[in-house]
């Protein structure tokens, strides 16, 4: 089967100096969810907008559905459909004549023009408000739109930067209702970059992780999850660091795996948290840290990236940067 | 090719559904060109320190201070394609089968359709008050006309120099730094053979003084004779700008 996404040594380089991408190697089944997990400044936003031919490659070679992206791009802009992570649609018209501009781009025929609309927008909920100025919306209609416009044309591949930032649970979830029947319906192939580490465990197929331009790990969620082989013990301080030595000598004990620590927080990999944790607690007596909070996990996809990429996404503030830049945008 | 006019008349599109939408910018716009007309034009009329043949100063300044505020215009323009840059819109439009050209020329002459409507509104205004327009129908469509193209060039300008901003507020500066040696070193005020000559060299390759000339003739002296000189003037001053501006939009869209 060919592969929607192909990419090979990729390399993108900012002006002579800034290495986003160092040598990528991804394929993505045509028919699948894919998503891109990595912490800021990791290099996603710029593999999607190479993907999406806006940029160029400095060296290596990118296919989408064996077509090359430097030399093929008009024929690839046909296929695929794009949500960037900023606002992308102009807020002094109504949300029907977003979709109307993107419909007459597209060359979608005008006699099927208004019915291929009110079907995007009916689909994302929006078709009451259809004829409403794109200012007048909350910041999850806004996005909600943006998602329609992209399923307008029918891609046979869909690049979303971050689909669902800012939107409430509910609303994220309609969203990817929509968007995992639209892929059920149409075989559509949907490559995501998202923050949500439970959006990706729930509704990718598959996942890599980029780390400093770099894939450091590939897989389904499940995968990724054995992959770290057991438990974790959790401990929360408040303030002061603990020693480089301490860790070396939590590392030493025979039943822990790996150590990571986060800033106020530390990790102690384990086969099986109930038999470690005495000797753990021992060894941190021992070197006088005294913990706030003890929590034993089974490993979720927040470990995996914590392990491959070494730091946690940081969600939240990151999130709501974000939607306050959307926001202010919106407002004008 | 096919794509990419189809992109063009849609950007034209949006603008006009956009005006249906507000025009509060143009009304505003209109203020400065209006106080030109009205207040300027006749007090100067009575120092009669200007010498404009036949036609009355105010008469003469009209098309002046029109394409002054239809090239504000334009400039500021670029301002949005700023914005869009801020925000995805331009990211989008690239992932479209529309070229860039396409892209970069249809927001350009985007500015053009809102210049026709900063002139309706200026001109009624200038009649009121007794401004005395050649009354042929061709000759307004045909001033109209340039004052879209022109000003589609002057938008690509002010996308070459958004290129170059990296924020929003640096550039209302540019804005006016443009504007304003654009506008006094050309014969939107005055006539060329008053000012010194290293002015008159920089008004002959100042592409508002071809457009103010063809506006002029075309709307109150009926003097076509630089006509031809003036369309090709601008002709060659949008095929030019067109070309750069889309050859810096690379350096917006990264």
């Amino acid at each position: 089967m060919e592969a929607a996404v192909d990419v090979k040594k990729l390399v993108k380089v900012y002006n002579g100096k800034i290495r986003a991408l160092d040598g990528i190697d991804l394929s993505v089944e045509a028919g699948v969810a894919f998503a891109l997990l990595g912490p800021n400044g990791a290099g996603k936003t710029t593999l999607i907008r190479i993907l999406t031919t806006q940029l160029r490659p400095t060296s290596g070679d990118a296919y989408v559905f064996g077509l090359n992206v430097t030399r093929e791009g008009s024929k690839i802009r046909r296929l695929v459909s794009y949500v960037p992570q900023e606002m992308s649609v102009w807020t002094d018209v109504s949300g029907y004549e977003n979709l109307l501009v993107y419909a007459k781009i597209f060359g979608i025929a005008s006699q099927e023009r208004k019915k291929t609309i009110f079907e995007a927008l009916d689909s994302m909920g929006l078709s009451e408000v259809a004829n409403n100025l794109v200012k007048t919306y909350s910041g999850g209609m806004v996005r909600r739109l943006e998602i329609a416009c992209a399923l307008l044309i029918k891609p046979k591949i869909m690049f979303l930067d971050e689909p669902t930032i800012g939107l409430d649970p509910a609303a994220k979830q309609v969203v990817w209702e929509k968007l995992s029947s639209f892929k059920k319906e149409y075989g559509v192939t949907i490559f995501f970059n998202t923050h949500y580490m439970d959006e990706a465990d729930l509704y990718s197929d598959n996942i890599a992780i980029i780390d400093r331009g770099k894939i450091v790990k590939k897989g389904t969620a499940d995968e990724l999850k054995r992959s770290l082989q057991g438990e974790v013990i959790s401990f929360s301080f408040q303030g002061n660091s603990i020693k480089e030595e301490s860790i070396q000598k939590l590392r030493k004990l025979s039943s822990t795996r790996d150590v990571i620590v986060d800033k106020s927080e530390l990790n102690v990999l384990v086969e099986d948290a109930e038999t470690a944790l005495p000797m753990v607690m021992e060894t941190l007596r021992v070197e006088g840290i005294s913990a706030e909070k003890i929590s034993i996990t089974k490993p979720t996809l927040d470990d995996v990236f914590l392990k491959y990429a070494g730091t946690r996404l940081e969600t939240s503030g990151r999130i709501s940067e974000v939607t306050h830049v959307r926001d202010m945008i919106r407002r004008g | 090719m096919k794509d990419s006019l189809r992109t063009f008349f849609v950007m034209i599109e949006l603008e006009l559904r956009r005006l249906r939408h507000d025009r509060t910018e143009l009304y505003f716009r209109a203020v400065q060109p209006i106080l030109w007309i009205v207040i300027y034009g006749p007090v100067m009329s009575s120092v009669r320190a200007i010498p404009t043949g036949d036609t009355p100063y105010t008469d003469f300044i009209t098309p002046g201070v029109l394409i002054q505020s239809t090239t504000f215009l334009s400039i500021f323009y670029g301002l949005m394609m700023v914005w869009e840059r801020d925000s995805g819109i331009l990211k989008k439009l690239l992932v479209t089968p529309a070229s860039r050209y396409a892209t970069v020329i249809g927001r350009s002459m985007a500015s053009g359709v809102r210049a026709i409507f900063q002139g309706l509104i200026i001109i009624p205004v200038a009649l009121l008050i007794g401004v005395k327009f050649i009354p042929n129908i061709a000759y307004f469509a045909s001033a109209f006309v340039i004052i879209f193209f022109a000003s589609g060039g002057f938008a690509a300008i002010s996308i070459l120099v958004a290129s170059f901003m990296k924020t929003r507020e640096r550039f209302m500066g540019i804005g006016q730094a443009i504007i304003m040696p654009l506008f006094f070193a050309s014969n939107a005020l005055y006539p060329i053979q008053m000012m010194p000559q290293i002015l008159r060299d920089f008004s002959a390759v100042n592409p508002l003084s071809y457009v103010v000339d063809a506006v002029r003739g075309l709307l109150i002296t009926g003097d076509l004779t630089n006509l031809l000189i003036d369309v090709a003037a601008i002709v060659i001053f949008d095929v030019v700008m067109f070309i750069v501006a889309s050859i810096s939009f690379k350096r917006i869209i990264e």
